[in-house]
């Protein structure tokens, strides 16, 4: 196994990338079981300036929604990009440069909240380094589009469609985030619209992205209707950026941007009915028969279906006052990221024969694995919703009953209510971070110790350029 | 069967996979059997064809690969490959397909995206930003002194990520107006509008110091330093290991929520 340090392609690229993926995904486990752990334990814990549970929740969204997103980002326009427009990645060394400069603003974030957690706030938001991030990703997104327009291939495949959806998205949620605070209100709408672009849009394509591209080329299947593709991606990228306002309801955000958000994310459903059909119908003519790769690909589907719904039941009138401000949102924002981690997993299985030329074999270790990491993360994601409905019950209870604070006696109601899921879901984080820890175990094994097999070569659709 | 396959797939090149899609299509089509399809591709007699059958052998990779086609290019390649297994009239129908797909543009896409982008900040954002900052203006006509160390304790609040639990009164009917210092400081920094809270998880601290026992100040100390020692139904984090500045400065913040302060 050779890994070059300055890669001269894409495919060299996609090496480190892969290599490096699943400990990523590892460090984004871990943080969260910590987190959990210190939430449930936390009077009889001993703590410190970076082991108590504050530190450690701003930590771990720092770990999962930005660095891993970002490197999950990277690596899969690395890899997909090339693939699905026809050519090699033009201007190469300075799309290398780009991509790591990405990762790397974004991981400096981590590093300063260990090293000096004082300094997380600052440097998070209106900061130089904020800037320098916009900027990177500024770049990166030229790049991106600079490629898609010398494409080679007379379609734009889907997969890069939502690869450009996401990092515009991702660019947009930095100019929010940047974004001055003048009133409480403005807390409000920077949260809303951040948690919406960054994660509800910037996740969920890459999710699509991976989706559209292991349907097809993973499982040997033949897309079904690009039709429907395309009424996800228009519908997704309408619709997704408002869906967050609703969790803010009753709030100073004004009432129609509220009222907006509920029926927007009502229409969700239409874009996930395109969905499923699409999935469903083309993953029937599939003529890959491995069923642990069509067991993970479907995990990974029914978490983003699961929280469309999520995101649709919320919305209805009766619900939506209840839900709103509770881990009910955790809950949809979990789904989003979740459902892209558990992508990842057949992705970079698929990827390992095609990068490094070494098999993988679906063995018994990585079956058991499939339905822990699955299990675990369907659960977590129920858990987190009922935590949120029976909080926002008890807190509307007690609003109603003339305590809108749920002080003193209310709210060790309100937490006797959601002690028992929470401590659930600390031993779902356990679960959870043991089968990161499989996936990095099979991936290893494979990328060591796996069967010598043909590997693909970086190759170019002669011809010219289409425009 | 499959070392013919094997065989026939080293010939033309092409994944053993194809090959027996084509020959299963073109068995199908020409009512001869899979096996003798392989052969005549491995150098064996032609097998028969006839009219229909060319038809036939269109219809199916038109069925097949050409939705691929649109997608990805090693796709392309293996439809390529199919081809030229197949017949020049299949080739067309590839051609027709590209011919057509030339005309979605990237960049209309890319104008489409970046549309929508721009469309999303202003009208999701931008605008609506402004409107109640307008709305909060004409609401708040008070600007509120907030000392030094108050200012100091609402950073450390905010660096222990209090807020991450406990929620501040976000369930506000007139925005930044009536709700306590905390919510009402539209001039004093913007540590303390941060401070808000988002989740609704822990207890409401807006009004903290105006209740027992959150307004005692020994009580509070030592409920940060040791919880348990106070409460321990409800696991709360101990802050035994801030430095007895920063305690201080939190507990100022803390025993200032809640004045009114028109």
């Amino acid at each position: 196994m050779k890994i070059k340090l300055i890669p001269k392609n894409e495919q060299d690229l996609s090496k480190v990338f892969i290599f490096l993926l699943p400990l990523v995904v590892v460090l984004s486990a871990l943080l969260n079981f910590l987190k959990e752990v210190f939430r449930s334990f936390a009077n009889v814990l001993p703590g410190n300036q970076i082991l108590n549970y504050g530190l450690l929740d701003k930590i771990s969204n720092q770990v999962t929604y930005n660095f891993l997103f970002s490197f999950t980002l990277v690596v899969t326009v690395v890899y997909l990009l090339s693939k699905s427009l026809g050519r090699t990645i033009i201007i190469f060394p300075i799309f290398f440069l780009t991509g790591l400069g990405v990762i790397g603003v974004e991981f400096v974030d981590v590093v300063i909240g260990f090293v000096s957690p004082n300094l997380l706030l600052d440097l998070g938001n209106s900061s130089v380094l904020l800037l320098l991030k916009t900027l990177i990703v500024g770049a990166f997104l030229g790049l991106i589009l600079l490629n898609v327009l010398a494409k080679k291939e007379p379609s734009i495949f889907l997969s890069s469609q939502f690869l450009v959806g996401a990092v515009i998205f991702y660019l947009i949620s930095l100019l929010v985030y940047r974004s001055d605070f003048v009133v409480m209100s403005d807390n409000f709408y920077v949260n809303a619209v951040y948690l919406s672009t960054h994660i509800y849009v910037g996740c969920s394509f890459v999710f699509l992205a991976i989706l559209y591209f292991l349907i097809t080329k993973g499982l040997q299947a033949t897309l079904f209707s690009k039709t429907l593709g395309g009424i996800s991606f228009w519908g997704y990228l309408f619709l997704l950026p408002w869906t967050g306002f609703k969790y803010f309801y009753g709030t100073t955000l004004p009432d129609w941007i509220e009222n907006v958000s509920i029926y927007l994310s009502l229409s969700l459903i239409i874009p996930l009915l395109a969905l499923i059909v699409n999935y469903s119908k083309t993953v029937i003519t599939k003529e890959n028969k491995d069923p642990i790769f069509s067991v993970l690909i479907s995990f990974a589907f029914v978490v983003f279906g699961f929280t469309n719904v999520l995101q649709v039941i919320s919305s209805i009138s009766n619900v939506t006052p209840i839900v709103s401000l509770t881990n009910f949102e955790y809950s949809v924002r979990y789904g989003y990221m979740y459902s892209l981690i558990l992508i990842l997993i057949p992705f970079v299985y698929h990827l390992v024969p095609k990068i490094y030329g070494r098999e993988f074999i679906y063995g018994r270790l990585e079956t058991f694995n499939a339905y822990l990491m699955g299990m675990s993360v369907v659960l977590g994601l129920s858990l987190n919703a009922l935590i949120g409905i029976n909080s926002g019950f008890a807190w509307n209870a007690g609003a109603n009953a003339g305590n809108p604070t749920i002080y003193g006696e209310g709210f060790l109601i309100t937490w006797s209510l959601i002690s028992t899921p929470y401590t659930f879901n600390l031993f779902l984080s356990l679960l959870f971070l043991l089968s990161t820890f499989l996936f990095t175990l099979s991936t290893l094994k494979a990328i060591i110790g796996g069967a010598v097999t043909e590997s693909e070569t970086v190759s170019e659709v002669s011809g010219g350029t289409y425009e | 069967m499959s070392e013919l396959l094997a065989k026939v797939a080293e010939i033309l090149g092409a994944p053993e996979t194809l090959v027996q899609r084509s020959a299963e299509a073109r068995a199908e089509a020409s009512g001869n059997t899979v096996d003798e399809v392989l052969q005549s591709w491995a150098g064996g007699e032609a097998i028969a064809a006839s009219a229909p059958e060319v038809k036939e052998e269109v219809a199916v990779v038109e069925e097949a690969p050409v939705e691929e086609v649109k997608e990805e290019v090693a796709v392309v390649e293996e439809v390529k490959e199919e081809v030229a297994v197949v017949e020049e009239a299949v080739e067309q129908v590839f051609e027709e397909e590209s011919v057509e797909l030339k005309n979605e543009s990237s960049l209309a896409f890319i104008t489409g995206v970046i549309g929508v982008a721009i469309f999303t900040y202003f009208f999701a954002f931008a605008i609506p930003k402004n409107q109640s900052q307008d709305l909060v203006a004409e609401s708040l006509n008070n600007e509120i002194e907030v000392s030094q160390e108050v200012l100091k304790g609402a950073q450390v609040y905010n660096e222990l990520n209090c807020q991450s639990c406990h929620t501040q009164n976000v369930r506000l009917l007139i925005p930044d107006s009536q709700n306590g210092k905390i919510l009402k400081n539209r001039f004093a920094d913007e540590v303390i509008i941060k401070n808000t809270g988002l989740l609704r998880l822990g207890p409401d601290l807006s009004t903290s110091a105006t209740r027992e026992p959150t307004n005692n100040k020994s009580w509070l100390s030592r409920y940060l330093k040791d919880s348990a020692s106070v409460r321990d139904k409800i696991p709360h984090p101990n802050y035994d290991f801030l430095t007895s500045t920063d305690l201080d400065y939190l507990l100022t913040y803390l025993l200032s929520l809640g004045e009114v302060n028109e």
